[in-house]
This record gives structure tokens, sequence and C-alpha cells, in this order.
């Protein structure tokens, strides 16, 4: 199949997907609220954590909103695209995987067509209304080559944290096991990159740049918007964002289709 | 020219050992023992195009492995499969588009979607034609009686109209083999003639070529001339249904009820098989003994309260080959 | 009358079944210690070498964030909120109304069964050791130590029936999403999980006094570190008491509609 019937097939799949979900109209805006709920709620936190201190690891809180807003972002793509991915396990214990598997389409396209979940639509409304805030606050000057690279850093962010669901659901080609995973792994290093990542070890900050390259979601890019120092790293490494949610992505991939041949081997 | 040929086909898997007790959970994250289960083990049959198989067999038999391997879901251990000239397994999409599966227990339509939207969602996934859509959309809704239900969502329709869509899903790119897996499953009584009806038509019409798996014995009997029986992996029988019901179309079953329970029941003619409480089955051959002949010699030793004679359906063939295992039964065995 | 025998059988075998998931044992002290990692980090940033901040030493504020991440830990290993909801949307807690034993109570008792076996084989070994590696205040008087482990003991009460009450809500609700994130809000910021109270704007810092939250994290921490001591504990533990009785009773009027809803409507 070409690419551009791939392209055709996924925007019809996805707006069924759309459709199913809109029938439940409730839950649809339930989740909404919840969302935007849930992100308030750390928003609330950081800032009574600031109004005794001013400052963490000398980001104030204006930049740590900024610095959040940006993860959020390209989270909210993240859960559109791929959050499904985390339920892997689910479709193969009982069986439905493999309907995937009896159609002529790649069965990584199909799955992750499967579900575009849109109620994650509150997280635009909130991390705009917070750059919109922020950026008057700070008075940040947002050149044209500035929105660019935050444009950039967010697809980075997308390929980085969708990378990390894809690898998670991976798991579950091996181990039966993928939801589990996200929520003792994804979920907690999610949260451990809302705040500045110069206040964690020196071990935890290398391995959220070189291994799970969370720092490059929206630490790095972050610190090269706000102009602000990242000891330790070279200066401006969050230009690297989008190569790395490129690479990233790529072996996510590899791994996921190495799972998939597993399967294929045992059936479970 | 057969249209699928499976030839010495085994498949292995590895299954972890469970280990009990609480010592024995945590020993296991340490380390695990696998045992090696052969799921299949040496099956090799062809099927000609046009032809109704049924491959039947006890639960963990092997079936859904064996389908799978055909469906190039599963790689196999060793021997060799190919459906339609090409090896599932190697060109998994190029097979997909050559065959339907229908999973009884599972559908494949979109869920939350009126009915109509899984068959478009099809279309595109298998990239049928306009026309060929809508002709066969027409042909199938006239037969299955689609259209009382196409704007229903999925999830609102019975279980056998759900089965009708499914299976009018699986059609709708014209493969040339169909795989359904147990078709009929909770269906009633009125739901499955149907079923049965309609995949016999398109059998007929579209030679189609189907294998059914099922527990239902008498989808089997009313829709295959062949059937493949299969057992611990292995092919125990592979031939003519009407050679099965021949070979023990004669032996019936009496059951009777007593009012009070013996040790055994000696008889001329027939055997007394199985016995629970006062109730005994009991097995003769209609040429050499009737069934009247039997209850007389009863009744003069003891009272029945109550008796029937089941007939010799393709069921109780197949449930007594399970029951009393193959070796016995050396004359069907046509491996 | 009521049979501890059958209840008790709940926490023997809930305490038997979680051996059989080492899985969730595991995984769970995993992201336990994650969580730590962060709020342990947040706190060094933020006091940022100071010695005291609002009449805390760092070294007791470091030990409230640990006995508060323990705490968070006991409070995970019970029946989580989105298990409930599953079990009231397949309809396992519906079919539990038929069986001779109530069902919160039912609950309660299976998770003190899985909690002590979490407690027992990661929490305490694990914590122990970082007791003994850390720079942490240790209370030195026994009876505090009794009066933290009875006040923990009721700010697990106070979680587990405002817990049992959200997922409960699932009888009622085909989503509760926006709901069930102000529970977990109000869980993690108003008790005090991870920022004391005393660092909280005064007006948020009242609000939160006047809520059952306070109950679960901050009044136990308060007490591990002598941030409250003599009379005041007692009070606190009598704000506890007070607010297990009241979430108590709305775990019973929640419970009460649901199971009037399943009898009436079949679930």
């Amino acid at each position: 199949m070409s690419v551009l019937k791939y392209f055709d097939l996924y925007f019809k799949l996805i707006s069924a997907g759309v459709r199913a979900q809109l029938q439940y109209r409730f839950a649809f805006v339930m989740r909404i609220v919840g969302l935007i709920t849930s992100y308030t709620g750390t928003a609330v936190t950081m800032w009574i954590m600031l109004y005794q201190f001013q400052e963490l690891g000398s980001w104030t809180f204006y930049e740590m909103l900024f610095l959040f807003a940006v993860a959020v972002l390209s989270w909210g793509f993240c859960i559109i695209l791929f959050f499904h991915f985390r339920g892997l396990d689910t479709y193969i214990l009982n069986g439905t995987f493999d309907r995937f598997l009896v159609r002529p389409i790649n069965p990584f396209f199909h799955f992750m067509a499967m579900k575009f979940d849109v109620a994650s639509f509150g997280q635009f409304i909130f991390s705009i209304g917070i750059f919109i805030w922020v950026s008057f606050e700070l008075q940040l000057d947002w050149t044209i080559g500035k929105s660019f690279f935050l444009l950039l850093s967010v697809v980075g962010g997308i390929l980085i944290q969708g990378g990390l669901l894809v690898i998670i659901s991976a798991l579950a080609f091996w181990t039966t096991k993928s939801e589990q995973f996200y929520w003792v792994a994804m979920f907690p290093a999610r949260n451990l990159t809302n705040y500045p990542l110069v206040i964690y070890p020196k071990a935890v900050q290398w391995f959220t740049a070189f291994v799970i390259p969370f720092g490059f979601v929206n630490y790095f890019p972050a610190a090269v918007l706000l102009e602000k120092e990242t000891p330790f790293f070279p200066e401006n490494i969050g230009y690297y964002s989008p190569l790395v949610g490129i690479v990233f992505f790529a072996i996510a991939y590899y791994i996921w289709m190495l799972g998939l041949k597993r399967y294929k081997s045992t059936g479970s | 020219m057969p249209i699928i040929e499976v030839e010495h086909l085994m498949k292995d898997f590895m299954i972890a050992k469970r280990e009990t007790g609480f010592l024995g959970a945590v020993k296991s994250l340490v380390k695990r023992e696998h045992i090696k289960k052969e799921a299949v083990k040496d099956i090799s049959f062809s099927i000609k195009e046009g032809e109704m198989v049924g491959y039947i067999g006890p639960n963990g038999a092997g079936k859904s492995t064996t389908i799978k391997m055909l469906t190039g879901i599963l790689v196999p251990s060793s021997g060799s499969v190919k459906v339609n000239g090409i090896i599932p397994y190697e060109n998994r999409q190029e097979n997909a588009k050559n065959i339907g599966v229908v999973f009884g227990q599972r559908t494949q339509l979109w869920w939350d979607l009126p009915t109509i939207e899984s068959f478009e969602l099809l279309k595109e996934i298998y990239q049928v034609s306009d026309k060929r859509f809508k002709e066969n959309m027409d042909t199938f809704t006239e037969i299955l009686g689609l259209d009382e239900f196409l704007n229903t969502p999925v999830r609102q329709l019975s279980l056998g109209q759900r089965m009708r869509a499914d299976i009018a899903a699986s059609l709708l790119h014209d493969p040339q083999i169909l795989f359904l897996d147990e078709p009929t499953i909770g269906l009633d009584v009125v739901a499955k003639e149907k079923m049965r009806t309609f995949i016999k038509e398109i059998n007929n019409e579209r030679k189609i070529t189907v294998i059914l798996t099922t527990h239902d014995m008498e989808d089997i009997e009313k829709l295959c001339e062949r059937m493949i029986l299969i057992d611990h992996g292995q092919k125990v029988y592979d031939g003519e249904i009407a050679v099965v019901k021949e070979r023990f179309g004669k032996t019936r079953t009496l059951i009777v009820d007593l009012e009070e329970s013996p040790h055994n029941l000696q008889l001329k003619g027939g055997e007394a098989f199985k016995e629970e409480a006062s109730r005994f089955w009991i097995r003769f051959n209609r040429d050499e003994v009737s069934a009247s002949e039997l209850i007389a010699q009863i009744t003069q030793t003891h009272n029945i309260k109550d008796l029937t004679v089941e007939e010799p359906a393709i069921e109780s063939i197949i449930s007594r080959i399970y029951q009393e295992g193959y070796q016995d039964l050396p004359e069907i065995v046509k491996v | 009358m009521f049979r501890f025998r059958l209840y008790w059988t709940f926490t023997k075998k809930a305490f038997l079944r979680s051996a059989v998931y080492r899985f969730d044992v595991w995984s769970r002290l995993g992201s336990n210690l994650i969580f730590l990692l962060m709020w342990g980090s947040i706190w060094t940033a933020l006091y940022a070498g100071r010695e005291e901040a609002g009449g805390v030493s760092f070294e007791s504020m470091l030990t409230y964030i640990v006995v508060s991440q323990f705490l968070s830990g006991v409070n995970g290993a019970g029946t989580p909120l989105w298990e409930i909801q599953e079990k009231v949307r397949t309809g396992d807690i519906s079919l539990e109304l038929m069986r001779p034993f109530d069902v919160p109570l039912r609950y309660l008792f299976a998770d003190f069964g899985s909690v002590a076996f979490y407690i027992l084989t990661a929490l305490l070994p694990l914590y122990t050791v970082m007791f003994i590696f850390m720079d942490l205040t240790l209370p030195s008087a026994w009876e505090t130590w009794i009066l933290f482990i009875v006040s923990a003991f009721i700010g697990f009460l106070i979680r587990y029936c405002i817990e049992m009450a959200f997922g409960l809500l699932s009888f009622f609700l085909v989503e509760t999403g926006g709901i069930v994130d102000v529970f977990y809000f109000a869980m993690s910021l108003l008790s005090g999980s991870v920022i004391p109270l005393w660092f909280f704007p005064g007006w948020l810092e009242k609000m939160a006094l006047y809520l059952p939250f306070q109950g679960i994290y901050y009044i136990p921490n308060a007490i591990f570190i002598g941030k409250i001591s003599g009379t005041e504990i007692l009070l606190s533990l009598g704000v506890q008491l007070f607010w297990a009785a009241a979430s108590y009773l709305l775990l019973r009027f929640v419970w009460n509609h649901a199971s009037q809803k399943i009898v009436v409507q079949g679930g």
C-alpha cells in the first residue's frame, strides 16, 4: 500500500474513532474537566511550594509553569496519538490483538490508528492559557525563530514520550504486561520532569538526558527559550530535541516490531 | 491443485511452570522453569478449492494454533504451510487479502459505531472497489437481512445480528478462503440455522473454501462433507463424515433409569458402558439386537422407570471417540 | 452481630494472594521510590542549604517527606480507586451483594491483608534501611511511636472510606474523570502529603485544617517529626476520629444508595 493510501486510511480510521468517542458526550466532557483539574492541581502545588521559597533550583514559579506547560502540550498530542498503546496487554490477553494481524496492513499502523483520544483538547486549553500568561509575566519575546523552535521541540517531545509508550506496549509481547509498566515507570517519570531536572542527583539527570531522554521533552528546550543555564550539560543542548525524538522513536518502533516477531512465534 | 497445503506442521510453546506456595512464588521471581508443550505435532493435510472442511477436536487439541498458522498470526516451529500458494507467516499481508476470518467470540467490528461504518472502514482497509463493495453489500443485505440493523451501533446488536454482520464483514473483500472459528457459538436454534444456510450458500455459489472449527457437531453434520479430527496436536481422522456415520451409524445407545440400582447389568447383545446411580447407558448394534429385545431382557429382572434411545448423531460418535481413545478404533483412523 | 472471624478470613486470603502477585509488590515499590526521590530532591532544592525554614529544620522536613512517602505506600497498597470502579462496571460488586457479608467491610479487611503483606515484605525493610543510612530524625519517646501508629491507622481508615465512596460513584456516573481528579488533588495537596500545611498560605492552611484529608498524612507526619506534641496530639487524634466517623457515614450513605440501585435496577 502506498504512503498516500496509508494517510488516507489513517484519517478514515481516526475519524471513526473520534465519532465513537463522541457518542459518550458526558464522558468526553468529564474527561476534559478531569485533565484540566489535574494539571491545575499540579500548578497549584507548584505555586504553594514557591509561595514560601520563591525559587526551586534557580527556577521561579513562572519559569516552572512554562516548563510544565511545554510538557503538558506535547503530552496532550501524545495522548491523542499513542496513549492507548499502554493497554496492548489487554488486547493480547483477551485475544483481540489477532484482529490486527489478519488484515492486509501494517499492524503497528493499524493499532495506532485505532484510537484518537480527542479529550486531550483539555490539555491544549490548559497549556496555551499558561503560555499566554507566562509570556506576559516574564515578558517573553516570541520571535518567529523561537516560536518555530518551540513547535519543533514539541514534536520532539511527542516522539520521545510516544516512543516510550510504544516501548512499554512492546513489553507486553515478552511479559504479557504493559499497562502496569506505564503506571510504574512512565507515570512517575513524567511527574519527575514536571520540575527542573537540575534539582535531581547527577545520575538521574544523566539518565533522563541519555537513556530515557525525557530531559529533551521540556527541560532542555525550556532552558533554551528562557535562557536558563543547564548545569552539567552543554549550553543549548535543547536544540537537539527534535533529533533525539526521531532517533528515540525509530528505536521504539524497531523494538515493537521485534516484539511482534516474538509474539508471532510464541502466540502470547 | 489444493488451495491449502500443510505438511508436517509443528508448533511448540514454552510455558512457565507455576510454582506453588509462598516459597515457590519467591523462587519463581528469580528463576522460572519452563516446560515444552507441543501444541501441534506433525499435522499434514491438504484442502481443495471449494471444499468445506470441519476442523474439530477437544479444547486444547491444537485447533486454533493450526488456524493461527494458516492465517499468518503464528510462525510454525517446523513444517510447511501454503495457502493459495503463499506462505502465510512470510507474507502475512498478501495472505490476508485472500482470507476472511471470523472469530465467533470476538467481533472484529467497531464496537461503538453504527454497523455500516465498520463495513465502510473494512472497505478501505482491504481496498475494495466501490462497485464490488456495493454488489457485495447488496447481496449480503439481502441474504443476511443486514438492513434491519445497519444503522445500529455494534454494541447494541443481538448476538445473532452481530455474527451475521461479522461474517458479512469477513467476505467483503471476496476472499477465496474463509476461516470460521465457532461461528454459531451462543446462538439460538433459529439463528444457528440461518447462519448455516448462509455459509452453505456462499460455499456453493462463490466456491469459497471454508474451514470451520466448532464444538457444535450439528454444524459439521449439516455443512461439511469432510472432517479433520485432531487431538493432542495430532490428526486422528481425516475423511468423509459419511464414513464415520456409516461405521457407527449402526450403534445406538439405550439409556434406562431403573427403580433399584443393581451392581451390574448383563445383557445379551448389549453392553452397559456407563452407569450413574440407577441410570445405565447400554450400547448395542441394531443389526444384532433391537431396542425392544433389550428392554424385554431388562424388564425380566428389573423395573424400568424411564428410557430413551439415543440417535447415532455425529456428536455422540465424536464424544465416544474422545472418551474411549482412538487406539480402540483403528478402522476409522485413516491418517 | 459483627462476625470477626469471617472478615478475618478475607484478611488472611488477601495476605496470601499478595504473595502470588509479586510483580505488583515490586512495581509499586519502584514507583514509590521514584516519588520519594522526586520529593526529596524538591525539598532539598527548596531549602537550598538553609538549616531551617518556617521553624522546621531541614532534617525534620526530609523526615516528613520520607514518612509521608512510607504512608503513601501503605495507603496505596489497598484496592485502588480504579479497581473499585472496574469492579462496579464489571458487576463484581453487585454480585457480592448477594453474599452474607457487608461489602465495604469485606474490602476493608481484604485491604488489611494486602497492606500487611506489602508493609512486611517491602516497605518496612526498605524504609528501615533508609532511616539507618540517611540523616533523619527519629522520635525518641516510645509514646510518640505508638501515637504515630494509631494516627496513621486512623488516617488509613479515613482514606479508605473516602476512596471507596468515590469509587462507588461509578454506580451513578458513567465517567467520573473530573470528580476522581478532584479526589486525587485533595489527596496529594490538601492532605499535606507533599507540602506540610504550615507552608501553605494562611487561608489555604485554614481551609485544609477544616477538611478530612489532613488526617491522612499531615497529622501522623507532624506527630512523627514532633511538630505537634502533648495535648495538641490528643486534640489532633480527636479531629482524626471525628473525620473517620464522618467519612464512614459518607461511605455508608453512598453504599446504601448504590445497593438500593442494584436491588431496584439490577446494577
